[in-house]
């Protein structure tokens, strides 16, 4: 009975995990090796054909430059800013501090969706706001359709991004530096050290794990995030934002190719595994020197 | 003098922050033609809470915004029974095969949605749950469970073992024991985790999108999102249904955000 207790406690748990993560991520790959649609249903097996077919696509490319881009903006924007807040969090100055915390927090706070909302409307080219300072301001002539250009769509959501995902950079910071031991810093005032050199020597060393604990969860989420350019530009105008979880529903959904789909997302996941790894090994053979 | 240069500082950056959030407010208060006004301006004279009765009346939104209670409430409960027992299991037990659990539910946060849609839109459609309330339900309490438990394994394993041993002299069983001492010292830490449960349901798009095909079971991101590319004329309406839907979760994290920032922290920490 007494051995048994701890796996009876985990047997929900794993049931459900099993039958709506495991069991799916097993069928899909499954699925990747077959011919199948959505309306006509299982067919013959292809072996890598599937795979075959989204390698020969261009759009396939061109989508997997874009979430690279995607992931690259949205996680060093989002950390650059979230430790600028978290510092001047860190600094109390009194209740203001605390409201000002919450403040920062809200886009992180409200719904993704609400989020992709919300910027697309700030952006319209007619009646968005942000036009008609950028005209008050004399920096373009007329309105400017900022989701609607090839060449401005894909940063703009990655802008958006930015701005859901630095609060919680910013979170993680601000407990990082209240873990670092006053005495450091008294130390190097004693020392007459300055405090852009206390900032290279002792903050930033001291945020290195937290550092990269956001680099792969922002990189991994920004990887899969579908929702910002789902809401905000459905991957156009003509695929210029294209990013690889909304090309898997692309791909399943619209052009009804499950098989392809499925080759797809199992690419992605096993592309995060991968990277997920050597990262993890890399900052590990880092911290053993 | 520290204070009266950095107080206006961070008031202006808070401003610039939720100027796309402040934006939406303001038209969510909106008449449409002032709404299509060009140039647009903050402040309007006839701003009034009128979209937010037309948003109800024109669009689905009040069977939305039930259907969104439902599976955020129902999902909440769930994964927090399911994911306190797994929790308590972690923090408290050694056992075969620990270390290698921990890992699968770490693993499974990297899972993209993407990667098991559509054998689980399968799964349901032959069960008859797809666009169900029960489907999501079971849907989303499995994708929020593994940091569910990462975050009460950690809560767990804070609580003092000697509060657990008092109890079990005292003669009460392990499970009575989780019961009597150990939740109300973790409650705390449960709050938190519902607050997050809660908000990953009532926020979740990806899923709720493509399991769902109907008004019936339909939630309120699914609404806000199709409707941005069906209805965009009506950007006021849209606007009060975004401003409507994200008062719950303000309000929850204005409730329980220490807790939560503290265990957040702790966990990623560890």
């Amino acid at each position: 009975m007494k051995r048994s207790t701890p796996y009876l406690l985990l047997a929900p748990a794993l049931l459900f995990t099993a039958f709506v993560l495991a069991y799916p991520l097993v069928q899909n790959i499954v699925n990747s090796f077959r011919e199948i649609s959505l309306i006509k249903g299982a067919g013959s097996w292809t072996g890598f054909g599937n795979y075959a077919n989204v390698f020969r696509d261009a759009l396939f490319w061109l989508s997997f430059r874009n979430t690279v881009v995607y992931a690259i903006v949205g996680t060093v924007l989002a950390l650059l800013i979230g430790l600028g807040f978290a510092l001047l969090l860190n600094d109390r100055i009194g209740k203001i501090t605390g409201i000002a915390g919450f403040l920062y927090t809200i886009p992180w706070v409200v719904s993704p969706v609400v989020a992709g909302f919300a910027w697309k409307w700030l952006l319209n080219d007619t009646f968005g706001i942000a036009n008609h300072w950028l005209v008050s301001a004399g920096i373009v002539k007329k309105g400017f359709s900022w989701l609607g250009n090839p060449q401005t769509a894909l940063l703009c959501v990655a802008v958006a991004r930015v701005w859901q995902f630095y609060p919680f950079a910013m979170v993680m910071f601000l407990a990082g530096l209240q873990t670092i031991p006053k005495e450091q810093y008294e130390a190097a005032a004693v020392d007459g050290t300055s405090p852009l050199r206390g900032f290279y020597h002792i903050t930033l060393p001291n945020l290195r794990s937290v550092t990269s604990v956001l680099v792969l969860l922002g990189v991994i989420w920004s990887f899969n995030d579908f929702n910002m350019v789902f809401v905000m530009t459905r991957g156009g105008p003509i695929n210029a934002s294209m990013v690889l979880p909304v090309l898997v529903r692309e791909y399943s959904f619209v052009h009804f190719d499950v098989g392809k789909g499925s080759a797809l997302s199992i690419l992605v996941f096993g592309l995060l595994i991968s990277l997920s790894f050597v990262y993890l090994k890399v900052l590990s053979r880092r911290e053993s020197l | 003098m520290r204070q009266v240069v950095k107080a206006p500082v961070m008031i202006a950056l808070a401003l610039v922050v939720l100027v796309p959030f402040l934006w939406t407010v303001s038209t969510s208060l909106k008449p449409l033609p002032e709404v299509n006004k060009y140039p647009p301006e903050w402040i309007s004279p006839n701003m009034g809470l009128k979209p937010y009765g037309d948003m109800f009346f024109y669009l689905p939104f009040s069977r939305y915004a039930l259907n969104s209670m439902i599976v955020a409430s129902s999902a909440t409960v769930l994964t927090l029974l399911i994911g306190s027992l797994a929790g308590f299991a972690f923090a408290r037990f050694q056992f075969t095969g620990k270390r290698a659990l921990l890992l699968v539910f770490l693993l499974s946060q990297m899972l993209p949605g993407a990667s098991v849609i559509i054998p689980l839109f399968q799964l349901l459609s032959s069960t008859h749950l797809y666009d169900t309330h029960i489907g999501l339900i079971l849907t989303h309490t499995s994708i929020l469970l593994p940091f569910v438990i990462w975050l009460l394994y950690g809560f767990f394993t804070a609580i003092p073992r000697e509060v657990e041993d008092a109890a079990l002299i005292d003669g009460c069983s392990r499970l009575s024991a989780l019961r009597r001492a150990i939740l109300p010292l973790a409650l705390p830490g449960i709050g938190a985790t519902a607050l997050f449960a809660f908000l990953g349901s009532w926020n979740e798009f990806f899923f709720a999108l493509l399991l769902t095909n109907s008004d019936s079971a339909r939630t309120i991101p699914v609404g806000i999102g199709l409707f941005v590319g069906e209805y965009s004329d009506v950007w006021n309406q849209m606007s009060a249904a975004a401003v409507l839907f994200s008062i719950p979760p303000l309000l929850l994290f204005l409730l329980t955000r220490r807790t939560f920032v503290k265990g957040l922290a702790a966990g990623a920490l560890q």
